[in-house]
């Protein structure tokens, strides 16, 4: 494996610094929220980590489509990295949602659309990850992966659409006139530049983590030859 | 609900920072696990095939 | 397959036709997969007449459910066999051999796979309208059951393929299928429960819709995918 890129650790450095200054805005700089208490600061990294996730879920996709047309194994390591940090992602959304639903809607769960499209997508990518498991072949096992990916990708949003046709209370944070009964809240300045750093801070990580799973991914495929090479 | 006082849920706040973190701190671990195995891996199998070489020589 | 050996190679539609002739014919004489099917069904019905207490007013409110949860339990067992079958005596392989388009393959396995769960649902229905006295037999609710079960076995005779070549066979499809077909489900519970209500239409067409646009984009894609699932 070659030795760590200088972007790499520039990366490294870069996701340690947005993080501890994500967290400083999200925990000191934003004002408290009157309705909801401190509480209502886990939105900063739920947003956070749900948008990431839903890149990751998107670059999957991609990934999967690409490998399928170049057949080049480096679009499933790029597919694979990008599964996997999206399922770390959508775990922690989704029990940041949890969280901060216990104190606000009084429940730790609730059968929404967004938090059960969001569950049905991390169980995609748990049966993705068992289907790599489950064969042998590299090449075979890039190619199942990429089909299901795209079954993913094509499932999930109808799945979402399905269940907005049961009632959600997920609120519609900006914009909605029923928003506030729910949970959502009007965002100051602060709050609005606290987020959009959050967004930024989570983005830079995403990446940084994806880069190093997708190197970690070559070092596999290196192993594997070389086992293929030995038991010749 | 809009006319009571703030409720206090730091400890929600708090249990949210903290899960965000050690996810992400176990998933760092884990990668670089499976990274140390695997390099670890590919010295013992470039050793063997280097030894195999010997061997044919 | 007599046609088939005649040069030059068959049609679509004829291969499709001689796939689904070669299932039939080999289900007439050994009978396995949709006894299976059908006695699988009745126990499954039989064990939510207990788990549920069915008696008539949660029968209102659940038909739909445990219908789907059958049908889509019982289409595994069916999915799973019917593919397994295949790859054990090297059908597959000698299917694959033919000179016909591999969609032809995928569209006459899941032409026979949508004939037996067809039938475990025709059987299935009556039963479940002796057992508890609902009249099923309304159009409406027929067509939802015909356009499910399209979708169901669209996406699950490719992840079928797909799960058969694994180490972990048997218990793969599921894990692989249930979170991909979940919309169909969703939807076809939805709108079965809205046709045994008597909703108005206006209120059922959202997830006729949804389930419509689904089997059209689950056999368009797998259609497609299907090549990249079976070449060796």
């Amino acid at each position: 494996m070659p030795s760590k890129p200088l972007t790499l650790k520039f990366l490294d450095l870069a996701s340690i610094l947005a993080m501890v200054i994500s967290t400083y805005l999200a925990l000191v700089f934003a004002p408290q929220e009157v309705v909801m208490g401190n509480a209502q600061r886990i939105f900063y990294f739920h947003i956070g980590t749900a948008w990431v996730a839903m890149l990751g879920f998107i670059l999957a996709a991609l990934g999967g489509i690409i490998y399928l047309i170049t057949k080049d194994l480096k679009w499933d390591r790029f597919e694979l990295a990008a599964v996997e940090v999206s399922a770390l992602f959508f775990l922690i959304t989704i029990c940041l949602g949890a969280i901060w639903a216990r104190p606000v809607w009084n429940t730790w769960w609730t059968w929404d659309v967004r938090l059960t499209t969001a569950a049905v997508t991390e169980l995609v990518f748990i049966a993705y990850l068992m289907l790599r498991q489950g064969l042998e072949d590299p090449e075979k096992r890039a190619r199942f992966g990429a089909v299901y990916t795209l079954l993913g990708g094509l499932s999930v949003p109808v799945t979402f659409m399905v269940i907005r046709l049961f009632r959600t209370i997920h609120p519609v944070v900006v914009g909605s006139p029923s928003a506030e009964a729910q949970g959502g809240f009007n965002m100051d300045d602060r709050m609005v530049a606290t987020f959009l750093f959050a967004l930024v801070a989570f983005t830079i990580v995403f990446i940084d983590l994806f880069w190093h799973r997708v190197r970690l991914g070559a070092l596999e495929e290196k192993v594997e030859q070389q086992k293929l090479k030995a038991s010749l | 609900m809009l006319l009571q006082a703030t409720p206090d849920t730091t400890g929600y706040m708090i249990a949210g920072y903290a899960l965000t973190f050690i996810a992400m701190g176990i998933y760092i671990f884990s990668l670089s696990i499976r990274a140390a195995n695997l390099k670890r891996d590919l010295e013992t199998l470039e050793m063997l095939e280097a030894e195999e070489r010997a061997k044919q020589k | 397959m007599t046609e088939s050996t005649r040069p030059p190679a068959p049609s679509f539609s004829k291969a499709v036709l001689a796939i689904v002739r070669k299932d039939l014919s080999a289900e007439l004489r050994s009978r396995e997969l949709l006894s299976a099917m059908l006695v699988f069904a009745l126990l499954v019905i039989l064990i939510f007449n207990f788990a549920l207490e069915l008696d008539v007013k949660v029968r209102e409110t659940v038909t739909a459910g445990v219908l789907w949860t059958t049908f889509a339990f019982a289409g595994t067992l069916g999915l799973n066999r019917s593919m397994s079958v295949e790859k054990d005596r090297g059908c597959l392989d000698g299917l694959l051999l033919a000179p016909v388009d591999r969609s032809a393959i995928y569209f006459g396995k899941a032409l026979s796979n949508l004939i037996f769960m067809l039938i475990v649902e025709a059987f299935t229905l009556p039963v479940y309208s002796l057992l508890y006295n609902v009249n099923l037999f309304q159009p409406g609710l027929l067509l939802v059951v015909l356009l499910g079960s399209i979708g169901y076995i669209a996406v699950g005779t490719l992840l079928a393929t797909m799960a058969v070549q694994t180490r972990t066979r048997d218990v793969m499809l599921p894990i692989l299928l249930f979170p991909i077909v979940l919309p169909v489900l969703l939807a076809s519970v939805k709108a079965s429960a809205g046709f045994l209500n008597g909703l108005d239409f206006a209120e059922i067409s959202g997830a006729l819709n949804l389930l419509i646009a689904y089997d059209l984009i689950f056999i368009a894609v797998p259609l497609m995918l299907f090549e990249y699932v079976v070449e060796e």
